[in-house]
């Protein structure tokens, strides 16, 4: 069948009555997400795993897991949306891939053109989402084509790749981000190993067996740690919220975005393809790129349009644009990605290469409800902006609380233990001190979901070879994975000696 | 940066790595035919895990401290939602998930902010059953139920 084909199956797949409900769903609740300054789409994407999955346990398999993806994907690219909101009206971002835009939404805000940023923005990510969904469409069957032909040694050197490029891009200090990295791939180890069966650091305690769910991490982690820090800071939003008066951009508004929406859009879908950028460093780079070829660059900053809808094309275009290494290598590439990628795991579908062969109807069914979640989004955002901007004034004493009973309740719905419960009080503490201090967690999750995975290919690989670690440098394609992945922590490094500034991605 | 943080977390990591390659020298080493055994991963990272630990470290050492004024938290709101918080993990279970979670979000909104009993109490009831009863009842989950000791449902 041809890709036009499977992209028509994958829309009947999209058009079923359940899976629009299932993306309707997905996008409010990302874009809420993406409104709410305490939650970012990665404890969204966590919270929701444990319902999505209770939701759909009437459907086959296969459908269930069909139409969890379809949701939780829909939460990730709907925060998208949701987080310009409140850079915009508020100027503090309700996710960190907004930071850029409150630098001239906010000032637009001011002038009284608040209703025009906010529909540049939808217009700027609805039309980001359409562009990187092509770029999916064409990119990611040929990508899984060539990976398919990867043995367990191009596998485990692909994934150091990845790691290794995380890590350096993650927060301010390399070191600490390849310590996270570490720590997440040795608690992976936890449990009883799956090629031999013995039991490895479990000290007899029979929850240890069947290993630390990242479930329970990754929510203790995001959810609980921000909860605390929220808690512990006394964070609120004294900012006075913008009125929106007139919705609709003028001619003028829309003339001048046309460009730096495609720009942002084709630079944002790029820099999200590389493992570790992701949706922040794209609406970085886009933002410095419209600076640089604008032919006013002194309007940057005082509430230039360019300067909205660029940054928050690009930030949707990364997120559809990680999604390609997630399907079609089964790499994820920021830590959304890592946790949609456990999601994809607890319903025993294997993201890689084999996912267009063997779950098609997942594979294209998320695609194509992609196409549908982003047509709704535009919908959903443009007359109802006002309503969204209303949330945000949700006050943060019923949200806290409310957001640990969701923890709570999530993570007991899928482990039934009460250890996973503490486990997530104890990873909520950790996890606020250790971000706190500029260690990032996001590596440490992608060890998490990564570390089986990794640790299968590299024995397998070395039971070939016979125990030979030369076997990684002697097949060209690893080699050439161990060289790229070296290079991406070193060059950063080099720069730093010379006293560049290096962006980094700080999610998590 | 807090280097002295910095450095304790250094110490406390490396320990983390070290008694990981400890621990793996007990595991069996080979596998059905294979050298490789279960082993190799968690001993090389352990290693690399101190390794870098001790980079750390001696980053906290080569850097000077700069002085920077310690923000206020708030730890008691914190003490309180948290062990709150805990003690909700405990009981989950022998008290059932309505009672828990009433009780829960009745301490965590009073603490938050005093006052406003009323909406505090209409907000945690409808929540904690609401949650219950889609849960069970519509999407036939489970969930602890009421205690069996309380003969009111």
């Amino acid at each position: 069948m041809s890709t036009v084909e499977y992209l028509l199956h994958g829309l009947g797949t999209a058009m079923q009555w359940h899976n629009l409900v299932f993306v309707f769903f997905g996008v409010l609740i990302g874009t809420v997400v993406g409104v709410l300054p305490g939650i970012g789409p990665m404890s969204g994407v966590a919270l929701l795993i444990p319902i999505t999955a209770t939701m759909t346990s009437g459907l086959s398999p296969e459908e269930a897991a069909t139409s969890s993806i379809i949701l939780l994907a829909g939460v990730y690219y709907g925060a998208m949306y949701g987080g310009s909101t409140t850079s915009i009206l508020l100027n503090t971002p309700g996710e960190s891939s907004s930071v850029v835009t409150t630098l001239d939404g906010y000032q637009m805000a001011k002038q009284g053109r608040a209703g025009a940023a906010l529909a540049i923005s939808a217009i700027g990510s609805f039309a980001a989402g359409i562009i990187s969904l092509v770029g999916l469409i064409f990119l990611a069957r040929p990508l899984s084509a060539v990976a398919i032909k990867f043995g367990p040694a191009e596998y485990f050197s692909l994934m150091v790749l990845g790691l290794l490029a995380i890590s350096g891009l993650a927060g301010k200090s390399m070191v600490k981000a390849l310590m996270m990295t570490a720590l997440g791939l040795l608690l992976a180890t936890i449990g009883i190993d799956s090629v031999s069966g013995v039991e490895r650091f479990t000290f007899g305690i029979p929850e240890l067996y069947q290993g630390l769910e990242f479930l329970t991490i990754a929510v203790g982690m995001f959810a609980v740690g921000e909860v605390f820090k929220t808690i512990l800071e006394r964070d609120h939003n004294d900012g006075e919220i913008a009125k929106i008066s007139r919705i609709l951009p003028t001619k003028q508004d829309m003339k001048d975005s046309a460009a730096p929406i495609a720009r942002g859009s084709i630079l944002g879908f790029f820099i999200g393809l590389l493992p570790g950028a992701g949706a922040i460093l794209a609406s970085f780079f886009a933002y410095i790129v419209e600076k640089k070829i604008s032919k006013h660059p002194e309007k940057f900053g005082k509430g230039a349009i360019e300067g909205v809808a660029s940054p928050e094309s690009a930030n949707n275009a990364a997120s559809g644009g990680a999604m390609i290494p997630l399907l079609s290598l089964g790499i994820p590439s920021s830590g959304t990605t890592a946790i949609l990628m456990g999601a994809f795991i607890m319903y025993n579908v294997q993201p890689g290469p084999l996912l267009f062969q063997d779950h098609p109807q997942l594979a294209w069914g998320v695609i194509a409800s992609m196409f549908v979640g982003n047509l709704m989004l535009l919908i959903l955002n443009m007359p109802l902006v006002k309503l969204f901007a209303k949330v945000i004034e949700t006050p943060a004493k019923y949200l806290i609380p409310l957001i640990i009973v969701f923890s709570v309740f999530g993570v007991y719905a899928v482990q039934y233990s009460t250890f996973d419960l503490l486990l997530i009080m104890g990873c909520g503490v950790v996890g606020y001190v250790l971000s706190k201090n500029d260690f990032p967690l996001a590596p440490l999750v992608l060890g998490l979901i990564l570390g089986p995975m990794m640790e299968n290919n590299m024995r397998r690989a070395l039971t070939i070879s016979n125990g030979d670690f030369m076997i990684f440098l002697q097949k060209p394609v690893s080699l050439v994975f161990l060289i790229i992945g070296l290079l991406w922590i070193t060059i950063p490094l080099i720069l730093k000696l010379k006293g560049r500034r290096v962006l980094v991605n700080e999610e998590g | 940066m807090n280097h002295s943080f910095d450095r304790y977390a250094g110490i406390v990591f490396c320990a983390i790595g070290i008694a990981f390659v400890i621990g793996s020298t007990s595991i069996s080493t080979s596998a059905y035919g294979s050298n490789v055994g279960a082993n190799i991963f968690p001993l090389f990272l352990g290693a690399f895990l101190s390794l870098m630990s001790i980079r750390l470290i001696y980053e906290t050492f080569r850097r000077q401290q700069k002085q920077q004024n310690r923000e206020r938290l708030d730890y008691k709101r914190f003490g309180i939602i948290f062990t709150a918080a805990v003690l909700y993990a405990l009981f989950l279970e022998d008290i059932g998930f309505v009672i828990s979670t009433f009780l829960f979000l009745m301490i965590g909104f009073q603490t938050m902010q005093r006052g406003r009993i009323w909406i505090s109490v209409v907000i945690s009831a409808c929540f904690s059953y609401g949650v219950y009863y889609l849960y069970v009842n519509v999407l036939d989950g489970t969930l602890p139920g009421f205690p069996s000791w309380l003969v009111l449902f």
